[in-house]
């Protein structure tokens, strides 16, 4: 993978965040270049949710993120998505007393007709057990179904950037793998992927690149082929080290307000 | 200062002002007095009739202040007791049911028409949410129209009947006025004493934070049916007041531009104030009569007020009138607890006691968030509760607080088991808790939301506390005494009359905890309190927890942050997916495999 | 000839608070708050038309669609002014406050510049009065329009199934790049349409009366009290039961009673079942 000479395609720079008075996360910097596949690891409460929706401007945020070289300062979800920035959020929580085909032509909403059929067959194809299914609601599917349907919504837009706030919860180690195996094709096809996650060993396997977070700061950052991650995760983990970032405690009941 | 004798109404316990005690919280009955009194010096007769309106309708008002503004409830169909007052006062005083019956009585018997039918309106608020509610006294304000109109024998039907007739010296227009400027007074002192006693802070607490409210003893039913009798006794009062002023009364005078002045003239003037509601209501009144085409537009201007105060100035006139909490507070407060002043909050604990959770099942929908854990707690000890996200270590916290009874399982203290036992009993069995997200009245101050933990020491009733008879003042003496100590204990003591919305998250979280040291608890749970706090905030909060734990209480922890859960935790039980995962001392887990890996993931 | 005449009163009346229960679903499902204005804005429906076709001479068409349009307007004002300021607040309740504002000033701004009395409304298809009379199909026409209207909306448009997609979940929604806004305020838009059309097609019913306004209000709500929050196929039902229910208490009672009669219906149905009889419980509050 080169990495020298890349113009980063997400570049977050002194990156604070909150849920009104609860400040979660503090001066995070972080960068995503094009094409590849960046995990995001941390224990619960450290503030990933709050990260992916402050970048797709679900929550408001103070500092500097720029995509593609443009600002991201106070647009909605709808503008980033149009500039190629698309955030599946957790809970894979897609409309249920819609049909799957429903979901994700909405997903397309802001194309134009001929053009949103076409990328919503392309998505669908991404996952073959769900356009199967295309005319069964969505609350007839399964979790991991239905966290593969959601995925697809995220792939309509043909985003430069996909954002997945933890995919595999909930799911089965092979649905895992499934979705996981999916993030793998987006990059052969040089989109790039920014994954948050809980499960170390199968991130690891799949990532370009590593951050961990914890307690709303960024307290590694490394390729994810270096030896001995899995044990500095560890620590990180479990806060035993001594370097894990000194910083307001975010609040774990936070990541579930909406 | 006399603020031991007198209730300080939105209280500063550092009395910061030059005036006395009594006199900020009895100012509306003062200013009113004063005003009222003198008004034949500078008014004539037809001030004096706006004037005896404006009693009238604040009689009426004073005790739906308590329902709409403090209790929280949409009671926007108020005219109909106002409608059931007056026609029972006319109806007994004409004699069109009973012999003819003395003015008093008649108006005696109307305030208790009221309230039965205040407390019968009121009963819907109990099950239904907001707009619901809202809706049913409004069809029931059409229905008692309709009713006055079909029941001519008693009411005279579109004709209508003459109002009582008020014996001397009340029956010239400003003995009249006189008569209901008391009446006005005397209402306006009570609703005064209500607000400023644990009544008052309960009905606030259970409109802002209902779940708090619960945690800490109060029982909704019985505060809400409490405060519809009693404003609906006034409201009958005022209707047969309303039917003398009228002296003929017919069911077109009862408009529902009426009910929405009452209820308007509250939210203008400012929920949880007395003050705010009654210049509303003067205001509100009086305007119309000096401006001949605003009679046409007064409903207009009414509902345009409204519209302006809800979008621009929720507080309304009290909000405006806030001249103590507009001072700028200290930008870099430290939030320094002494755990070194427990003794004087809670007292020593000599008898061990234990807490003990067996086979607690609870499912939602088909997933089971709990799926048959055992927990012990132990007086003395600090317990910590961890595991990742959705093992269930939240909702158990909520069944052993009763906020969700388990489908399987019991909750037993000593051998009583109190497992199907609502959240509110649990303050009773000196089990108290604190919340994820602060559950904080913020409109109410820092000391007032401290107080609301020591409701269930109240031994006054409430008309013990209307009349402020002494029992009532000691309970006050008493109750603000102990949240100053808990306060000073958590080191917020000279933030106390401040309003509790101005203070940052991590002085928040300080204050849930004084509240629920108020409750004197053997067992108290932490709904991850290190969450928002730096890491100075968490280590006092740790010394803080330790000297609860070391003084007799038990504690259970429930958190994310390791550091804290192994420095203080004298045992650790993890949660995964529903189950207990290991129990033991912070070391065992610390480096128990199966723990590290179902937070790893792996 | 007395059934019949229960039969058509009641399921006409019905069919005018169906639609009126309908507006305030529609409102409701969009923004997740209840409006006062549903019955307020379908008054003015009934008074507009009444003034625009008898007093004004214009043709009924012409009436008919400046009527809606004055129903989308009101719609979007009221999700502009009352709704959309306070959803953002923390304060749940502001909202039965600020939509009850633009309610009265509705009725009150018609108390002032039209007239306090009931006008009769004009017949809108210039044929004899028979048996079945328009003035009792109008509505039941109006309603079912309406209801084969929404569905088409929402199983054939791609609105359409936007509205569902809000309804059911506004956060998704919203991260799916939906424009809800937008989407919401083409609901309020809807309802107001909707309900002005129950004012219109109940005119030569109700005839067209400031009085309707609070009595559309409350005889409106209760469909969607017993049917359920957001179900329109319960307000159907739950409307046209009301309807036929107080027609025949007004036969055997009169029209005092049958208020009280409703009322109690009301009370009843929320106390027992406070999500409706069609309804879904509530969610978990800790």
């Amino acid at each position: 993978m080169p990495t020298s000479a890349r113009e980063p395609l997400l570049q977050i720079k002194d990156l604070s965040a909150g849920y009104g008075k609860i400040g979660v996360l503090r001066n995070i910097d972080m960068v995503v270049y094009p094409g590849e596949i960046v995990a995001m690891l941390g224990p619960n409460g450290a503030g990933k949710t709050t990260l992916l929706r402050a970048i797709s401007g679900l929550l408001p945020w103070t500092g500097s993120i720029s995509f593609a070289g443009t600002s991201l300062a106070r647009i909605s979800p709808r503008d980033a998505a149009n500039q190629g920035l698309v955030h599946v959020v957790e809970g894979h929580r897609v409309f249920t007393q819609l049909s799957v085909e429903d979901n994700v032509l909405l997903a397309g909403y802001d194309l134009p007709a001929a053009q949103r059929r076409q990328q919503v067959e392309e998505a669908l194809d991404f996952f073959p057990e769900i356009k199967a299914k295309r005319n069964d609601k969505a609350v007839t599917l399964s979790g991991g179904q239905q966290q593969m349907l959601a995925v697809a919504q995220g792939l309509v837009r043909k985003p430069r950037l996909l954002m997945l706030d933890e995919p595999s919860a909930g799911l089965s180690p092979v649905l895992v793998d499934r979705v996981l195996a999916a993030a793998g094709q987006l990059r052969a096809a040089m989109t790039a992927v920014l994954l948050v996650e809980q499960l170390i060993e199968k991130s690891l396997a799949i990532a370009d690149r590593v951050y961990a977070l914890a307690r709303g700061t960024v307290v590694l950052e490394a390729q994810a082929s270096e030896p001995g991650l899995p044990q500095r995760l560890e620590h990180v983990y479990f806060g035993r080290d001594g370097q894990a970032g000194h910083g307001p405690s975010p609040a774990a009941g936070a990541a579930h307000a909406t | 200062m006399t603020a031991e004798s007198a209730p300080t109404v939105g209280g500063a316990a550092t009395s910061s002002t030059w005036l006395p005690g009594w006199f900020e919280a009895w100012f509306p009955v003062i200013l009113l007095a004063v005003v009222g009194g003198s008004l034949p010096l500078w008014g004539d007769s037809f001030f004096g009739i706006i004037a005896t309106r404006v009693c009238v309708y604040w009689v009426l008002v004073s005790g739906l202040n308590l329902v709409v503004g403090f209790a929280g409830q949409l009671a926007i169909g108020w005219v109909s007791l106002l409608t059931i007052g007056a026609y029972v006062a006319s109806a007994l005083a004409a004699g069109r049911v009973t012999p003819e019956i003395p003015a008093y009585v008649a108006l005696v018997i109307a305030a208790m028409f009221g309230a039965v039918f205040g407390f019968i309106a009121g009963l819907p608020a109990l099950r239904l949410r907001t707009f619901y509610f809202a809706m049913t006294t409004l069809g029931l304000s059409t229905i008692v129209t309709q009713i006055a109109l079909a029941w001519r024998s008693v009411t005279g039907g579109g004709v209508g009947i003459p109002g009582p007739s008020m014996p001397a010296p009340f029956d010239t227009p400003w003995g009249f006025y006189y008569f209901t400027l008391i009446l006005a007074l005397i209402c306006t002192w009570m609703t005064c004493n209500i607000a400023a006693s644990r009544f008052g802070r309960s009905l606030v607490a259970v409109r802002d934070a209902e779940v708090a409210a619960e945690a800490v003893g109060i029982y909704k039913p019985g505060l809400l049916m409490t405060v519809f009798l009693f404003s609906g006794a006034l409201a009958g009062l005022a209707g047969g007041l309303f039917a003398t002023l009228q002296s003929y009364i017919t069911p077109d005078a009862f408009t529902f531009d009426l009910s929405v002045l009452f209820f308007i003239a509250i939210l203008i003037g400012g929920r949880g104030s007395i003050l705010g509601p009654l210049l509303g209501t003067a205001v509100l009144t009086v305007l119309p009569e000096f401006a001949a085409p605003l009679v046409q537009w007064s409903t207009f201007l009414y509902a345009f007020l409204l519209l302006v105060i809800v979008l621009l100035v929720p507080g309304g006139i009290a909000d405006l009138l806030d001249f103590r909490n507009r001072k700028p507070l200290d930008q870099h407060r430290e939030i320094r607890p002494r755990p070194e002043l427990l003794t004087k909050v809670l007292e020593d604990r000599k008898r061990e006691s234990v807490l003990e959770l067996k086979g607690i099942v609870l499912a939602f929908g088909g997933v089971r968030a709990v799926d048959g854990v055992d927990l012990q707690l132990t007086t003395g000890e600090v317990h910590g509760l961890i595991g990742p996200n959705g093992s269930g270590k939240t909702t158990m916290l909520n069944v052993i607080s009763g906020y969700y009874a388990p489908q399987q399982g019991s909750v037993k203290q000593d051998g009583t088991d109190f497992t199907r036992e609502g959240s509110y009993t649990r303050a009773r069995h000196k089990i108290a808790r604190t919340f994820q997200t602060p559950r904080i009245i913020g409109e109410s101050s820092v000391i007032d939301n401290v107080m609301i933990g020591g409701t269930l020491d109240g031994h006054a009733s409430f008309v013990e506390a209307m009349l402020l008879l002494p029992r009532q003042r000691r309970d006050e003496k008493h109750l603000r005494e102990k949240a100053m100590a808990a306060l000073t204990l958590v080191g917020l003591e000279r933030i106390a009359g401040v309003r509790a919305d101005r203070l940052q998250h991590s002085e928040l979280r300080f204050v849930e905890i004084a509240r629920a040291l108020m409750v004197e608890p053997s067992f108290l749970l932490l709904d991850e309190p290190a969450a928002g706090l730096s890491v100075d905030e968490i280590e006092r909060l740790g010394e803080l927890i330790k000297a609860i734990s070391r003084r007799g209480t038990g504690v259970l922890l429930v958190e994310h942050h390791a550091d804290l859960i192994f420095d203080i935790c004298d045992r650790v039980t993890v949660l995964n997916l529903g189950k207990v995962l290991a129990s033991g001392s912070p070391d065992y887990i610390r480096s128990h495999r199966e723990v590290i890996n179902a937070y790893l993931g792996a | 000839m007395l059934v019949e005449s229960i039969i058509s009163n009641g399921l006409a009346v019905g069919a005018v608070y169906a639609l009126i229960g309908i507006a305030y679903n529609v409102m409701f499902s969009a923004s997740r708050v209840f409006s006062f204005t549903a019955g307020s804005v379908g008054m003015l429906g009934g008074v507009f038309g009444a003034i625009l076709i008898s007093r004004m001479g214009m043709p009924v068409v012409v009436g008919f669609l400046l009527t809606l349009l004055l129903g989308a307007i009101l719609g979007i004002i009221t999700e502009i002014v009352a709704v959309r300021p306070v959803l953002k607040s923390l304060d749940q309740h502001l909202y039965v406050l600020s939509t009850l504002a633009i309610a009265l000033m509705i009725q009150q701004l018609t108390a002032i510049y039209f007239s306090t009395d009931a006008v009769p409304f004009p017949r809108v298809i210039p044929i004899e009065p028979g048996i079945f009379d328009q003035k009792f199909w109008l509505p039941i026409l109006a309603c079912i329009l309406t209801v084969l209207g929404l569905e088409y909306l929402s199983r054939h448009t791609l609105i359409g199934r936007a509205f569902l997609a809000i309804a059911e979940d506004n956060y998704a929604a919203r991260a799916l790049g939906l424009p809800e806004a937008g989407l919401r305020m083409a609901s309020y838009a809807l309802a107001g349409m909707i309900s002005v059309l129950a004012g219109f097609a109940a005119g030569q019913l109700l005839f067209a009366s400031l009085a309707n306004g609070p009595l559309l209000n409350f005889y409106g709500f209760v469909p969607v009290a017993l049917g359920g929050m957001g179900s329109n196929r319960g307000a159907v039902i739950g409307g046209l039961a009301l309807g036929l229910f107080q027609q025949t208490a007004n036969y055997f009672f009169g029209g005092i009673f049958s208020s009280v009669a409703v009322f109690i219906v009301f009370i009843v149905v929320l106390l027992v079942r406070p999500e409706g009889l069609a309804g879904a419980a509530t969610a978990r509050r800790v």
